[in-house]
């Protein structure tokens, strides 16, 4: 019986993991590819069934007539996702911070109503929100740019930042806020000077789905920008409509996945030396 | 000088009703009470954590109440154990002296000498989550001491940890306590013992009320009131119902005490206190044994008698069953006396 | 008087309303119009966009495909999520190299990963028909029939999102407290058992919590239909978001697209705020 149970979750382990891989497995492979290898039917193992090509690879970095750009989208999208992952992890912090350990009153308007407003935020559908900001960012001139969409971002990641954050500040007692007071701390310079040093592993996760929803953002990229500043899901999207060969559409969508695969690898690392509240059992 | 005016709280669950009291430089004071008594509320009320709703905290002189927590040259150890996870146990200790103002070097040199002091030179450079619950709070408490605050305050700082460790911090508290000797310190706790052995002063606390202030022994032979006598006493005192009736004094039921040189009070109900020594084994009072159980090195034998139940407290360890019959002897002077409304009315003549 | 608990909290307040309130407000002064490609601006129309919402029969038809494909999906992945986890979770060869790779999909990005699904489901020269054929299944008309089209759908949402279920519910196995299992080994428990009597209802806090987050998710499902099926063939995938994009932005029918839009808005929100309190609720009397 217990045979059967190992080998059965063995096969599903082996099972996803191959369903995990293929799509990139085939990316790869495809990327290599040219239009012999990809119009006869599906091929798979380079030299063995086709010959590999570097022209999709090569199609990206060149400006040319044939090329895609892949850097400047590349170096947009950084941009963007940092910088709004950034002001959104600080001020989420701050607030998530402030909503664990004071009450606040405004009516009838208590800590758990900011709290739903923050994260009611992610129920919003951005559709609701594209049509509006596009005419106000229009107004302000701030349409195609870094900065508009920074603005857009911001408020998409804030309040994933705020629920992270007051789950993990709920994990760490009060009673250490207290003694950094009676040692000599303003409210504000203990949370400075003890909490957040002892909130690191909070902001990581934070951060890392920060970086996972603004690098991962189609939708207001989409609507919000047009030549001047493109991000990379836009830039892939305009490839797949247009007549790009697969090979290079593959080598460009590998590029795109990768920093958040890296990511990944660093935060699985992270997360296995040291679980968030094991400081205070 | 710390003097509590009328100082009460609006606290949900242990509001403090109107505390009184005045506390001097360079003596221990161990407030003792129940769980939910309000002590950690007096605590933390007078260090500046929770909100006073009347009442006023002045320390020489200063009212505290205008003072942020910061300023208020308070120190405390609590129950839980509260160290800073992010720094070694050095920096730890250092932490309020560089606050303070005081330089990097001359902050950990002062944090060395406290730590040393408390028994874990050669510690520094751990992290508090690596130490054991005793040596945790340890640091905390060379934390505190190494301020020379003007209050020092403990909230049943040994409660966390186990008997052997309780025993043994309680004896080094007198000399570590000395650090700090120019303060006022104060000790909460809930055992008896704990209380009467580390303070110079006793104050007891039931339901939100400082109920008794005084010296230790005196406050034990003479509680002045049955919530007082309750409190203080471990193992528990019993209470029976009794009175007096042309000039005798009988329980409820009509058993006799026995002569005792009390001068009884006029004819009326009154409540009679069996402490625990009052019982010994022996006499001819028939009791059947309800529970018994050891402490330390005593036998703790819970009795059923005609008159009422009481608590016995036997030198050494015997075996007890209950249902078992007893014959017990009680020793009429070893009897307190409280009124209906529970002041002490014990009058001995002598 | 500015104490420091504002300090904290009202710079994150101030910026998000500042940025959401004013677009949402300016929505619903729209949705009142019948600003569209003919007549730019705000004119005035009372409440006939909304009759006219409440008539569509292809928004709501959108909004059943939508509950249908969010139910599926999210209930797929919790089952895979939950299976995957628990592979995971004790002593398993490999185990750190499956999770971080079991992470990956939900780090890629949506319409990136749609672009390659497409190339993988083209039924002549993808990869999947050719697979299906070496063990006889005949060419699956992944993106150009209805059936297809949907479920080709769910087969990239689950790819996508399981590993969030899996990263929630695994974080929720490993801190739970061993004594139950102690018990249950004790009572000679198998492995079954074992599950469904002392795991799974240690889990259902994590478990709701997690269901919860990706529902709400789930219910803004644009991007993987964008790209895989365009929202077709026909209306096949079409979710309320497209249909709203395609009123909004290609018909430019603004103001129509704006009350759509607040209607969707505020269906989400009772919808997912009832099912969000009555797991809640579930949950406590649970414990009760």
């Amino acid at each position: 019986m217990r045979r059967t149970y190992q080998t059965a979750k063995y096969l599903c382990l082996l099972g996803w993991s191959t369903f995990v891989v293929f799509p990139f497995l085939w990316a790869l492979s495809t990327s290599f590819k040219d239009a012999n290898a990809v119009t006869s039917g599906a091929t798979y193992i380079p030299w063995l069934e086709f010959e590999p090509s570097t022209k999709g690879w090569q199609s990206l970095f060149s400006s040319g007539s044939q090329g895609i750009n892949i850097v400047t989208p590349f170096i947009n999208s950084a941009m963007v996702t940092l910088i709004a992952s950034v002001i959104s992890l600080i001020l989420g912090t701050l607030a998530a911070y402030g909503l664990s350990r004071y009450q606040f009153r405004a009516g009838f308007v208590k800590n758990s109503d900011i709290t739903f407003f923050f994260i009611s935020q992610r129920i919003m559908p951005p559709i609701v929100l594209a049509i509006p900001f596009f005419l106000m960012l229009k107004e302000i001139g701030a349409l195609d740019t870094i900065a508009g969409l920074v603005l857009v971002y911001i408020a998409l990641l804030l309040p994933i930042a705020v629920w992270v954050m007051i789950d993990f500040f709920g994990s760490i007692p009060p009673e250490l806020d207290e003694m950094a007071m009676i040692d000599g701390c303003t409210p504000i310079g203990a949370f400075f000077r003890v909490i957040l040093p002892n909130s690191v592993a909070g902001i990581v996760v934070a951060g890392m789905f920060c970086l996972i929803f603004g690098w991962n953002d189609f939708f207001f990229a989409f609507i919000l920008t047009f030549t001047k500043t493109q991000l990379l899901p836009v830039a892939i999207v305009s490839l797949n409509s247009s007549v790009t060969p697969w090979w290079s559409l593959s080598a460009f969508a590998l590029i795109s996945v990768t920093p958040l695969a890296l990511v990944a690898v660093v935060v699985e690392r992270f997360m296995s030396r040291g679980s968030l509240a094991g400081a205070f059992r | 000088m710390l003097t509590l005016e009328n100082l009460s709280t609006s606290d949900p669950k242990v509001p403090l009703q109107s505390l009184s009291a005045h506390f001097e430089a360079g003596k221990i004071y161990t407030i003792l009470g129940r769980t939910g008594a309000g002590k950690t509320e007096l605590l933390r009320t007078l260090i500046g954590l929770d909100e006073i709703s009347e009442g006023a905290v002045y320390l020489d002189g200063d009212d505290l109440l205008r003072t942020p927590i910061r300023a208020r040259q308070m120190a405390m150890v609590y129950q839980q154990f509260i160290n800073y996870p992010h720094l070694n146990v050095l920096d730890n200790v250092a932490f309020p002296l560089r606050r303070k103002g005081q330089g990097k070097a001359a902050a950990r040199a002062r944090a060395k000498e406290a730590l040393a002091l408390v028994g874990l030179g050669g510690f520094e450079t751990r992290m508090p989550p690596e130490l054991s619950g005793g040596q945790q709070q340890r640091v905390a408490l060379a934390r505190a001491i190494v301020k020379h605050a003007r209050i020092l305050l403990m909230d049943e700082p040994l409660a966390n940890l186990d008997y052997k460790l309780r025993e043994q911090l309680r004896e080094e508290f007198p000399r570590l306590l000395h650090e700090n000797a120019e303060g006022i310190i104060l000790y909460s706790t809930t055992e008896p013992a704990e209380a009467m052995q580390l303070g110079n002063e006793l104050i007891v606390m039931h339901e939100g009320r400082i109920v008794a202030q005084g010296d230790p022994g005196t406050l034990f032979d003479a509680p002045p009131t049955v919530d007082v006598a309750r409190v203080i006493s471990d193992p528990p005192i019993s209470i029976c119902a009794g009175e007096v009736t042309g000039g005798v004094l009988h329980f409820a039921d009509g058993f006799l005490p026995g002569q005792a040189d009390l001068i009884l009070p006029p004819d009326g109900p009154v409540q009679i206190a069996i402490r625990p020594d009052a019982l010994s084994i022996g006499g001819d009072i028939e009791a059947r044994v309800s529970l018994a159980e050891f402490s330390g090195s005593d036998t703790i034998v819970h009795l059923n008698l005609p008159f009422g139940n009481a608590v016995m407290l036997v030198d050494g360890i015997h075996e007890f069953h209950n249902g078992d019959s007893l014959n017990v002897a009680l020793d009429p002077n070893a009897l307190m006396l409280f009124s209906q409304s529970g002041n002490n009315i014990t009058e001995r003549a002598d | 008087m500015l104490k420091p608990k504002h300090f904290f909290l009202l710079p994150a307040l101030l910026t998000l309303a500042a940025i959401i309130l004013f677009p949402l407000l300016f929505t619903v002064r729209v949705s009142f119009s019948s600003w569209d490609v003919y007549q730019a601006g705000l004119n005035y129309i009372g409440g006939k966009n909304y009759l006219r919402v409440f008539a569509d029969g292809r928004f709501w038809e959108s909004l059943m495909r939508l509950s249908s494909l969010s139910l599926i999906t999210v209930t797929l992945q919790y089952v895979l999520g939950f299976a995957l986890a628990l592979a995971v979770w004790k002593e398993a060869k490999g185990q750190r190299i499956f999770r971080v790779l079991f992470l990956i999909p939900m780090m890629t990005t949506p319409v990136v990963m749609s672009v390659i699904w497409r190339t993988m489901l083209h039924e002549s020269l993808g990869p999947t028909n050719d697979i299906l054929s070496m063990i006889g299944i005949g060419p699956v008309p992944w993106l150009s029939s209805a059936a297809g089209a949907f479920i080709s759908v769910i087969m990239v949402e689950v790819w996508q999102w399981t590993p969030f279920m899996f990263l929630l519910l695994l974080a929720g196995l490993v801190s739970l407290p061993k004594e139950p299992y102690l018990a249950a080994a004790i009572d000679g428990a198998g492995p079954w058992r074992t599950f469904w009597q002392v795991t799974f209802p240690l889990m259902a806090p994590v478990s709701i919590g997690a269901v919860i987050i990706r529902l709400i998710e789930a219910s803004k499902i644009m991007d993987t239909v964008y790209v895989l099926t365009s929202g077709g063939p026909g209306t096949a995938t079409e979710t309320p978001s497209y249909y709203i994009y395609i009123r909004g932005l290609r018909d430019f029918q603004v103001g129509y697209s704006a009350a759509l839009s607040l209607t969707y808005l505020v269906l989400m929100i009772i919808t997912l705020t009832i099912i969000a309190k009555l797991l809640m609720r579930f949950l406590v009397g649970k414990e009760a």
